[in-house]
Formats: C-alpha cells, structure tokens, sequence
C-alpha cells in the first residue's frame, strides 16, 4: 500500500545545530539564552517521545534524518513524509519580540533545507513562520517556497487571535500564491503572550490540555470559513493537524445549522460551511479516535466525506504514535487508498 | 502440554529493575527482575504492537480518592514506551483497560540459572 504520512516532527541534535543558521544578532542571544522558545508548561508526564525512536547513535529521536528515513519511511514503505515542527520546540510565534522570531524562523526553515530536505527527496516540508508580523511572514514565505519540497506553512494553534481574522490575511495570500497549504498543529497554546489553551482558562494537568488541545483547533477552523478567508483566497487548502478526526461531523452539523440561521453576519458564505470544508479543508487522522466498539469508528466516518478529508499522520517520533498497519483496518480498500495516499498526493501536487 | 524450560541468564545477569531480552522460538520476550523474583512478558504491545519491554519499569497509583496519591508496587508495573498504557508484569493485565494483557511466561530459578518457560 502507498503511504504518504502527513505528520512527522524533526528536531535539531543541539541548539547549536540550529543556531548555526539563525540571522545574527539573534543567533548569539539564541546561544547565550537571552531568549528562548517559550513552552506552555503542559509537559507529557511520562515522556514526550516513543522510547525506541532513540537514533543508534543517541540524541533525542528524530534528530537523525537517516534513522527517520530507516525506522519510518522504510519500515513502512511510505512514499513521503510530511515534515512538521513540534511544539516543544518551534512556539516562536509566542515570543514577545516579533523580530527575534522572525530571526527563529528563517534559522529554523534553512536548517531544514539543509539537514533535512536536502537529505531524502521523500521529506517534505512546512514552511515555519513568525505570526507577530505578518508582513515579515509573508516575506519568508515567498524567500523558502521557492525549494519545491515546500508543500504547507505551518503555524500553531496556539495564538493571539483566530486565524481567519484579516491580521493574518498577508499570510494566507503569501501561502496561496506559492502554492502552498496552510497547516495548523497543536502548539503551546496558553505560553507567554497566547491566550489561555482553553476558554475557560488553565487546567491544571497535560492530561485535560492533550483531551482539549482539538478546542484551539477548532476555534481557527470555523474562523477560517466563517470570515470568508477560502472565498477571499479560492486557491487556499488548510490542513487540520493532529486533533484526531471524531470532533469533526458534529461541528459541520452545527456549522451549517447556524448558517441558516446567522448568515446575516457573514454574507459571503453563499453554500453550507461543510461544503466549504470538503473542497478546502483536509485533516490529519492522528490521534485517531479509539472507541470500544471498533466499528463505531465507521460509522463515524460515514457520518462526513471522510474519503475526502482525512490523510493518514503518525506523529512520528511521539508518544501517541499511530501505526499504519493497525488502524483503519476494517475500511474499505478504496477508501484506505484515499486516506493513506491519494488525498494527500492530491492535496500536496505530488 | 508441559513446558519446556530454557535458562537463559544466571541469577545476577539481570540487576533488579532490569531486563533481559531473549528470542524464543521467533518470539521476543523480556525477562525482568522484579521485587518478588522475575518475571516475563512477551515484548509486543497488545494495543499497537509496540515493542513494549523497551518501557519504563515503574510503579503505579492505586486507587483514591481525589486529590489523594498512593503510590504502590514499585518495580511490578511496564509502561509502554509509545502509549504509555500500564502493564501489570506479573499478570500481564493492563491496568486501565480490561480485558487486554501481554502474554506473559513461568520463570524460575534453578542452579543458580533463570530459567524460563515457554
């Protein structure tokens, strides 16, 4: 079977690998710890990482490109992996001090032109980016997107303000002219100067952030549709990242509801959100859902297109890791085809 | 059908807390010393295949009320090294989820050997 994984985290071996590529003065405040990327305190209470993702000659797991390529890429015949940075170490839209991070992700993206990309025509990559200053943004997208193994910009859910809001509009625009999709992962929500990761403030174990970290998620989904942003910018894919797949039928369901009923604000949106959705929006299916009846999963899946939206992701080197060869084992072959593959070939031009 | 028994370290090989790794038959299967003695489990992951004798040997809290700790059986729990599930080592049982368990073996010590039976 064809594999495309569509979310797999590289990290640098050391700080100094990366700070070898950021801008200066940035790079000696990075070395010297004048600042640094900033976490939301949630750290997993066990471990962060698949303990046998360890690279044989140490470091933390996928740090070593070629170990990614043999214990991933290899082992399961897949033809791509879709690279992604992870929130441990890329929440630099966090930082107060917009240049700094713009300074992060220009480091960030050339190191992984140069150690990663450079190094195995199956990685793809996501361009990292610095939300404080969009302008700034917009200009490192149109700077890396030129390397075709660019295929998405990455940014987090962790945020000042939803993603569909114009603030951010010189970045979907920067995104769509190259070509690129825009995708959001679970990053930090609630570090610095974000917003709580949830609504109703802090809770008080990783335990109740990982059951929520689909809420940010989600909050930048409906913002996207319902301020017009895939009207505005018709070219325009987003990709939903690591928040499993269940939430999602409930949601189109109360969208196109409240549609009915709202559009009055929103006037653009001339057919139902869900619609929307299916031609623009796809979702990475990890940490799928594990419900006691198996089938249930199915009949979930049925409830949306999911052989339209969904794209296999392993989260690959991470803790929740899912194996392909053990999900989605009672669907239909043509419908494992579209998620593990043909959805993400499609999406991604490949 | 009895089983056969295989030694497969001398009794000091294996430090308390650890585990020895053996392949039986095509099976991997980590044998731990345990508190109690040792113990075997076969090192696959009954929930995704994992190769679970690569986790952490820990312990475990028993049941309380909130707000309230009680930490027990130090050296007898497994925790898978991707999901982080907890396996019962000497059982095989996972704790928070009935009805799935590690297949686990007989060890005993003979002439100063492990021996294990499978």
């Amino acid at each position: 079977m064809k594999i495309i994984d569509t979310d797999v985290h590289p990290r640098w071996r050391s700080q100094d690998e990366l700070a070898g590529y950021i801008p200066e003065p940035w790079r000696t405040r990075f070395i010297e710890r004048r600042f640094s990327i900033p976490h939301n305190g949630y750290p997993n209470p066990t471990s962060s990482f698949r303990h046998d993702a360890v690279p044989p000659g140490g470091g933390q797991p996928g740090s070593d490109p070629d170990f990614v390529v043999a214990d991933l890429i290899e082992r399961y015949g897949m033809d791509y992996a879709v690279l992604i940075g992870d929130s441990a170490q890329l929440n630099i839209s966090a930082l107060a001090n917009a240049d700094a991070a713009a300074a992060m992700a220009t480091g960030y993206n050339d190191w992984l032109i140069d150690r990663w990309l450079s190094r195995d025509p199956r990685f793809l990559g996501s361009v990292y980016i610095a939300t404080q200053d969009p302008q700034l943004a917009a200009a490192e997208i149109d700077r890396v997107a030129v390397h075709d193994q660019f295929v998405q910009v990455a940014l987090g859910s962790g945020a000042r303000m939803p993603y569909g809001q114009r603030f951010y509009h010189p970045i979907l625009a920067a995104a769509e002219r190259n070509g690129l999709a825009i995708a959001i992962h679970p990053l930090n929500e609630g570090s610095l100067i974000f917003g709580a990761p949830t609504p109703a403030g802090y809770p008080s174990y990783y335990f109740e952030y990982h059951a929520l970290a689909v809420s940010a998620l989600q909050t930048h989904l409906v913002s996207m549709v319902v301020e017009g942003v895939f009207e505005k910018f018709p070219g325009l894919k987003l990709v939903i990242v690591e928040g499993g797949v269940g939430w999602l039928p409930p949601l189109l369901w109360r969208m196109d509801k409240d549609w009915k009923s709202l559009r009055v604000e929103a006037p653009w949106i001339n057919r139902p959100p869900s619609e929307i959705v299916r031609d623009h929006v796809r979702i990475t299916t990890q940490p799928l859902d594990e419900p006691g009846n198996p089938d249930h999963l199915r009949q979930l899946c049925s409830m949306f297109p999911a052989d339209e939206i969904l794209m296999f992701s392993s989260d690959y080197p991470h803790w929740d890791f899912d194996d392909p060869t053990r999900i989605f084992t009672g669907f239909p072959e043509a419908s494992r085809e579209r998620i593990y593959y043909k959805n993400a070939r499609d999406l991604y031009g490949l | 059908m009895a089983s056969k028994g295989l030694p497969i370290a001398e009794v000091d090989e294996i430090p308390p807390g650890g585990v020895k790794l053996v392949r039986v038959n095509g099976i991997e299967i980590g044998v731990f010393r345990t508190p109690g003695g040792y113990a075997a489990v076969k090192n696959v992951c009954p929930h995704m295949g994992a190769p679970l004798c690569l986790g952490r040997v820990t312990g475990t809290f028993a049941p309380s009320r909130p707000q309230e700790y009680s930490w027990v059986r130090e050296g007898e729990i497994l925790r898978c090294p991707w999901h982080a599930w907890e396996f019962d080592l000497l059982t095989g049982e996972a704790l928070q989820v009935p009805g799935k368990r590690v297949k686990t073996y007989r060890v005993t010590v003979e002439d100063q050997r492990v021996v294990l039976h499978v």
